[in-house]
């Protein structure tokens, strides 16, 4: 019987490799594209109607990561009660952006509509654009264009198109040591020396998506870029590139920066900034209430928004958070009207004031309740109005990748900055030849 | 020729009893054999179906067949190459360091007899935490600036940020999860020998040493083998470990991870289905060598009784 | 195996017996040694675990250092772990489908091993080898399909997404290779004669089954049950995968929805407790159990 057996395998494997040797079917279109650019991959797509919104009724569900601060919760209650007969349920996904992310793809491939509304990071659009699953907003976004902070709502623009609402934005801001800077720096470069003089300065050096952020931060004050305008070929090896890789990778061979920043991820930043261990730290805005209650640093420091890269300008990179509408949603007009409530400017400007969440409407940021809870609110807008996004593109996964796996190894010192970006160059181009 | 003319005598009585005995093992076997149809061959037989096609990141819906290209692919993927390194450099080094040590563990809890209860129960502690767990806590503990080895060694090694302490990290948080483990079943292995055996080695001057060689190694080969072939198993297909500690990277990227991040992170289904395949058969690879060259005992199990 | 004068045998009391007259023969007396090898054992399994409990005990900035006794114990994590609604839920989901998945382990296992142990059937080797290939499924492979087929179930049946039993079905099917090949083993242990004498007295197979075999394989079942228990108690991929409310979480996935008050914040003091928490009944079923565990993995290791 054994034998019987494995000749069946064999048969079978050999007619496998037969039919793969006749050749294959179609041949996908390919090309990446920068957000604003049309490139027919989302063709087809169904948009949500404003006017869907009137009357709109029954039950929806929105899928978010675990609300942590509570504001999204607060906002639910809120429109429930305001609106009888239109119920909007949340069902929570873990803290991690990645299981987030991974829990959400899971359900659109499973064509599930377990989520009619989703709360997606900013460098997801693409990705979930191109696959279909997501609503064209545009109609309604074009009511209130002119609401929002520009380049929050380029991180819902993918194929001409927009796909989401923004609803929480974040920029990273620079805290430092008040009783060890005299002077906030006017560059990066000034910055290093007075870290190097000092306790050093800590970020995001883990390989994971926050060495992307700290990167680029650098690279685009630097002048540099990603990819190419049409998003088809990689332009990471340059020039200006090399020149901020090999600055952050000097930094922390000469101490400005502790070798431990290779492992470190927003937390671990946090705690030995909060143990007092380091003169700067580069973060997002939701450490400024937590080191207010830390013993060695409260009331001992401030923050400013980034400053210039000698030779270049100064950067930031766009964070946050944006509210999309499944494709699968049985009810996308339910959704889309809780989507209004959830981004008007008095629920915007409400989750500032209390909950010290960074507004993407620009009226927000001169709310006086807003201005009394956040003091640095208006750093933080500088820094979420000249931040630029990461690339857009299907394959951005596969992209950041490429640059926090080599950013870190240069870093870490296992390759030179110019082989980390020369790897980076061939992996990006080889990600953006994905089918 | 007079076996035939017995076995003609009674052939009705033992054909009927063959039948009603096939008959009970069908009906005794078969819940197993739906569960695993359903839970464990569906999902292999649909990897392989997603990796013989290729599936478009950029265009909704699009698929093309791609017979093997795949699998030719990932064979000339210096990351994947570099993944199978990890895997089995992890495997070997793991399963070695925990049977040395669970072996020294089980000789000695095998001699102090008082308290042995309780020692079995503490030596079950590592087992019983949750792998992630266990992952966060061998991090918290190798942290850079915070963990106590460095404040112990007085070094500021960077632990999980260069190869190969990362990998190193992770060898020391499974071996300490699993050589207790190994440490049970060798004990248990440990107390079947009889004691007169010893008694009358050490009568005829044998060495400690000598005893162990010679005694306890061969006659502990049995339960050896049980606990090697499903602790080199589940080493090979790591997944838990690397991606608290790293997210595999720095050296510690095995072949479980690198399937997941493919086929979840990066959304390449046909790849990513090709690299599940592919772990799978390097697993059935050295589960068929260890039976055959070492034994194993699954003739053994087969064979009737 | 041997068989006494009176034909039968008790698999636990061969331990018993050669662990009683070892004493006999070596004494009272263990070399100093061997105490301190002891001592190092537990140093090693309960070191980690007393920093998991350590960090348990400590709350704000104190998690931040690196202290090894907590500079201001505090009860507060255990406290907000309790009170979190969705902990305890998960705690029950966990019991539950840890119990059922142990129990039907237990049934369906031990039928399939009965079945390999005793009973004439062909291609024994290539089933049991079907079983044990199991073992070598990466997991990462049937997350994804399962999900797929329990969100979308064919033939009209009810989706099992986010149910308790859709986490049972996968945990049963990954438990039964180890519950499955201990059971072999150990049912092969037992003499035939028993058997042989309840079938001549009468009785169907299965009766003989049931009625002889079941009692006195209790050892092999405690083993292959305690094991299955602790991987379904901390089964952590298809938990997280397969379920998507507190209605069906396990406490695996429940840990990974702790927070702190920021979606970076990693809250380690809660973690701490909760991981604390849930090791405490796997501690307390080995305890009890251990004694029946040594003798059943015993039984594996002779006839193998």
């Amino acid at each position: 019987m054994s034998k019987r057996l494995v000749f069946l395998l064999c048969a079978a494997l050999a007619c496998a490799v037969l039919v793969a040797a006749c050749g294959d079917d179609d041949d996908g279109g390919g090309g990446g594209s920068a957000g604003t650019e049309e490139t027919g991959a989302t063709e087809g797509v169904q948009a949500v109607d404003p006017k869907s919104m009137d009357g709109a009724k029954g039950e929806v569900t929105y899928c978010s990561g675990k609300d942590t601060s509570g504001d999204l919760k607060e906002t639910i209650e809120e429109f429930n009660k305001a609106n009888p007969g239109l119920t909007v349920k949340l069902v929570e996904f873990p803290e991690d952006a990645q299981q987030q992310h991974d829990q959400f793809v899971q359900r659109q491939k499973a064509k599930s509509g377990d989520c009619d509304g989703f709360e997606e990071d900013v460098v997801w659009t693409a990705e979930f654009a191109s696959q279909k699953w997501l609503m064209d907003m545009t109609p309604y976004i074009e009511t209130r264009k002119d609401d929002f902070i520009a380049s929050t709502l380029e991180t819902v623009t993918f194929d001409g198109k927009n796909f989401g609402a923004p609803r929480v934005s974040d920029a990273g801001i620079m805290y430092y040591r008040t009783d060890q800077v005299k002077e906030f720096p006017g560059t990066w470069q000034e910055l290093y020396q007075q870290a190097a003089d000092n306790d050093g300065i800590v970020y995001q050096g883990s390989a994971y998506e926050g060495l992307t952020v700290d990167y680029l931060e650098l690279a685009f004050a630097a002048g540099g870029s990603v990819i190419s305008e049409d998003g088809t070929k990689s332009t990471i090896d340059s020039p200006e590139n090399l020149k901020a890789l090999k600055f952050m990778a000097d930094g922390v061979k000469s101490g400005a920066a502790p070798k431990a920043v290779t492992t470190m991820t927003e937390e671990p930043a946090r705690r030995a900034w909060e143990a007092g261990k380091a003169t700067f730290m580069r973060n997002w805005s939701y450490c400024y209430a937590l080191s207010q209650e830390a013993p060695k640093v409260k009331g001992k420091f401030d923050v400013a928004p980034y400053p210039e890269f000698e030779g270049g300008g100064k950067a930031a990179v766009l964070g946050g958070h944006n509210m999309v509408i499944s494709v699968y949603s049985k009810n996308p007009g339910g959704m889309l009207k809780f989507i209004d409530y959830a981004t008007s400017t008095e629920r915007i400007s409400k989750n500032a004031a209390k909950y010290s969440k960074t507004p993407t409407i620009g009226a927000s940021y001169d709310d006086a309740a807003v201005k009394k809870a956040m003091p640095f609110a208006d750093a933080l807008r500088q820094g979420v109005e000249n931040a630029k996004s990461r690339p857009v593109s299907p394959v951005y996964p596969q992209i950041s990748e490429a640059i926090f796996k080599n950013v870190n190894a240069a870093l870490s010192g296992s390759m030179s900055p110019e082989e980390a970006l020369k790897k980076a160059d061939s992996d990006i181009n080889e990600a953006l030849q994905t089918f | 020729m007079e076996a035939a003319s017995i076995k003609a005598g009674t052939p009705t009585r033992r054909r009927s009893r063959d039948l009603s005995e096939r008959r009970l093992a069908a009906y005794m076997v078969s819940p197993s054999l739906l569960l695993i149809a359903l839970v464990a061959a569906y999902p292999i037989i649909y990897a392989v179906w997603l990796s013989l096609h290729e599936y478009s990141v950029r265009v909704a819906g699009l698929s093309r067949w791609a017979g093997f290209r795949n699998y030719s692919n990932i064979l000339q993927d210096a990351e994947f190459w570099a993944a199978v390194k990890n895997t089995f450099i992890f495997t070997a080094a793991s399963v070695t360091l925990e049977t040395v040590i669970g072996m020294a563990m089980a000789l000695a809890m095998h001699t102090a007899f008082r308290g042995q209860g309780l020692l079995r129960t503490v030596v079950l502690v590592p087992w019983a935490v949750l792998t992630v767990v266990t992952a966060m806590m061998w991090r918290t503990i190798f942290d850079p600036t915070l963990g106590v080895v460095n404040a112990v060694l007085g070094t500021d090694i960077v632990w999980l940020g260069e190869s190969p302490h990362a990998m190193i990290v992770m060898i020391i948080a499974d071996v300490w999860k699993t050589a207790p483990f190994m440490a049970l079943l060798l004990l248990a292995g440990l107390q079947v020998i009889p004691g007169e055996i010893y008694e009358a080695a050490k009568v005829d001057g044998a060495t400690m040493w000598q005893r162990f060689q010679k005694i306890t190694l061969p006659l502990l080969m049995p339960a050896l083998l049980v606990a090697l072939i499903f602790r080199t198993l589940d080493a090979l297909r790591i997944f838990d470990l690397p991606f608290v500690l790293t997210k595999g990277a720095h050296g510690t990227n095995t072949l479980s991870l690198e399937a997941y991040q493919t086929f979840t992170a990066n959304n390449i289904i046909g790849a990513g289905a090709a690299l599940a395949v592919i772990t799978f058969i390097i697993v059935m690879i050295v589960s068929f060598l260890y039976i055959r060259f070492v034994g194993g005992n699954i003739r053994g199990l087969a064979e009737e009784s | 195996m041997a068989t006494t004068a009176t034909g039968v045998t008790e698999p636990g009391t061969a331990v018993e017996a050669t662990t009683r007259k070892r004493k006999a023969a070596t004494g009272p007396k263990t070399p100093w040694w061997v105490w301190l090898a002891v001592a190092a054992i537990v140093v090693f399994c309960l070191a980690p675990f007393y920093w998991l409990i350590n960090v348990s005990l400590k709350t704000g900035p104190d998690l931040s250092g690196s202290a090894v006794v907590p500079p201001n114990p505090t009860l507060d994590n255990y406290e907000s772990i309790f009170k979190n609604d969705d902990f305890v839920k998960a705690l029950g989901n966990s019991a539950i489908v840890s119990l059922s998945v142990t129990v039907l382990a237990l049934l369906v296992g031990s039928f399939c091993a009965y079945a390999l142990a005793r009973l004439k059937f062909p291609a024994k080797f290539w089933l049991l080898a079907l079983i044990l290939s199991i073992t070598t499924f990466p997991p990462i492979a049937i997350a994804t399909p399962i999900f797929r087929l329990w969100s979308d179930m064919p033939f009209g049946l009810p989706d099992l997404f986010n149910t308790k039993i859709g986490l049972i079905i996968p945990y049963l099917t990954f438990a039964l290779p180890l519950a499955i090949y201990i059971l072999v083993s150990f049912f092969k242990e037992i003499p035939k004669d028993l058997e042989e004498a309840a079938l001549v007295d009468g009785a169907t197979r299965f009766q003989a089954f049931r009625k002889v075999v079941i009692p006195l394989a209790a050892p092999g079942l405690a083993t292959a049950g305690i094991l299955t228990f602790i991987f379904a108690w901390n089964e952590f991929l298809l938990a997280v995968t397969l379920t998507s409310t507190p209605k069906a979480r396990t406490v695996p996935a429940a840990i990974a929805f702790f927070t702190g008050s920021t979606e970076f914040e990693e809250p380690l003091g809660t973690i701490s407790a909760a991981s604390v928490v849930i090791s405490v009944p796997l501690i307390f079923l080995v305890l009890f159990f251990q004694k029946r565990i040594v003798a059943g993995l015993t039984a594996g290791a002779v006839k193998g």
